[in-house]
């Protein structure tokens, strides 16, 4: 049988509970947060609508897993919107044959239902929802315990989307990679040139872009436009601020050498070269960038 | 050297033109002086040439032909090395072969 730790002081770094409303950095907080607007949906109003009948509406206080009905959930959003009550409480995915998933804690059950449809559809099928009436922390990780416990004691394992590790179910925050430093710093005597340094930067990781500003916050807008572009193909690439003074001093004027390149920011794949903020633009205007990355 | 003085009175843009024409036989050149979008950018509050710091370059050249895109540009930097010396200090480019150009 599968070891899982329940206590309350374990549950959150050792189980993947929380909703994907909730932050992952925060899993204390976010039991008290209301769901962010959500980015995906942003039209969509979780709100109760009060001019609709609520009939469709999944009413249910906390009872046994095994005693919660199932719920199919429907393809069109409004309707899981209206179907799944928008409040706090604990939800049981399960999967096309009816196989528990996940079980779930979230402030909105409706908005984590749709936001699970939409990213795994073909495992969010049928959804058992508990409502906690009063739901301050304590409330929902006690509720969430029973339903583990309850569906442990049956069936001997853990739901998948809650063993460790799984991110089926919880979308994990990009935590922002810290922008590399190439010197220890200013005052410290290199025992290899700079242009080396570079050299092995390059070289040794897969995507490097040097850029002006930290890429949490880049300091001019090509930087800012190459930061986005990197983003959003979901490269796994390495930053260096040219404008660090401390950690990267006479960076840029031994760049602009190593590179044969006069501006910022500079972007290399594999050691080489691509170019800056224009041709990475270019490429990616073209969608040649996935290639690129590939190789 | 009385082209030497001639050429330090005129506007950078200026002198960006007649080199890349003369020497990448453009075809079609066209630059704009975006400097005022970069106003208080650091590196422009520190120029001589206030004002004449960022440009957009749009040139066809059949010198491009077979080359890449870095190459085009580092083609491109190479003839302004002097401007990039002297406070300029970003250049969007835009360089296509003339069949490119024809295409579009």
């Amino acid at each position: 049988m599968a070891t899982i730790n329940l206590s309350p002081l374990h549950t959150s770094s050792s189980l993947r509970f929380l909703s994907p409303h909730s932050s992952q950095n925060t899993p204390t907080l976010s039991f008290y947060s209301h769901p962010k607007p959500s980015l995906a949906f942003p039209s969509i109003s979780l709100k109760p609508n009060r001019h609709k009948p609520r009939a469709l509406t999944v009413v249910s206080a906390l009872k046994k897993l095994s005693e919660t009905e199932l719920f199919a959930v429907p393809a069109a959003v409004e309707e899981v919107v209206g179907k799944f009550p928008d409040v706090p409480g604990v939800y049981a995915v399960h999967d096309k044959n009816d196989v528990l998933q996940f079980i779930g804690i979230s402030r909105s059950i409706a908005a984590s239902v749709l936001a699970h449809q939409k990213s795994v559809p073909e495992l969010c099928c049928s959804v058992k929802v508990g409502v906690v009436d009063e739901p301050d922390r304590t409330a929902l990780t006690q509720a969430w315990k029973s339903w583990m416990e309850e569906h442990i004691g049956a069936t001997g394992k853990v739901p998948p989307g809650n063993e460790s590790g799984n991110a089926t179910w919880v979308r994990q925050t990009p935590k922002k990679k810290p922008d590399l430093r190439l010197t220890p710093g200013r005052h410290v005597q290199l025992t290899v040139p700079l242009e080396e340094l570079i050299d092995r930067l390059v070289k040794e990781n897969k995507v490097v872009a040097f850029i002006k500003g930290s890429r949490s916050a880049p300091m001019c807008g090509f930087s800012q436009r190459v930061v986005g572009i990197l983003e959003s193909e979901g490269v796994d690439y390495e930053s260096i601020d040219v404008l660090d003074e401390e950690y990267n001093y006479g960076l840029r004027e031994t760049l602009k050498k190593y590179s044969n390149w006069p501006t910022f920011p500079q972007i290399f794949v594999n050691g080489e070269l691509v170019g800056g903020c224009d041709i990475l633009s270019s490429m990616y205007e073209k969608g040649e960038l996935a290639g690129l990355f590939q190789k | 050297m009385g082209s030497r003085g001639a050429t330090a009175l005129l506007s950078r843009a200026n002198r960006m033109k007649i080199k890349l024409q003369s020497t990448l036989e453009a075809s079609i050149l066209e630059i704009e002086d975006v400097s005022y979008q970069h106003a208080g950018h650091a590196a422009v509050k520190d120029s001589a040439n206030a004002g004449e710091t960022h440009f957009n370059v749009k040139i066809v050249s059949p010198k491009f032909d077979g080359q890449s895109l870095v190459k085009r540009h580092r083609m491109v930097y190479d003839v302004l090395a002097d401007e990039l010396r002297s406070g300029l200090h970003a250049l969007s480019i835009v360089a296509k072969t003339p069949q490119e150009a024809a295409q579009n």
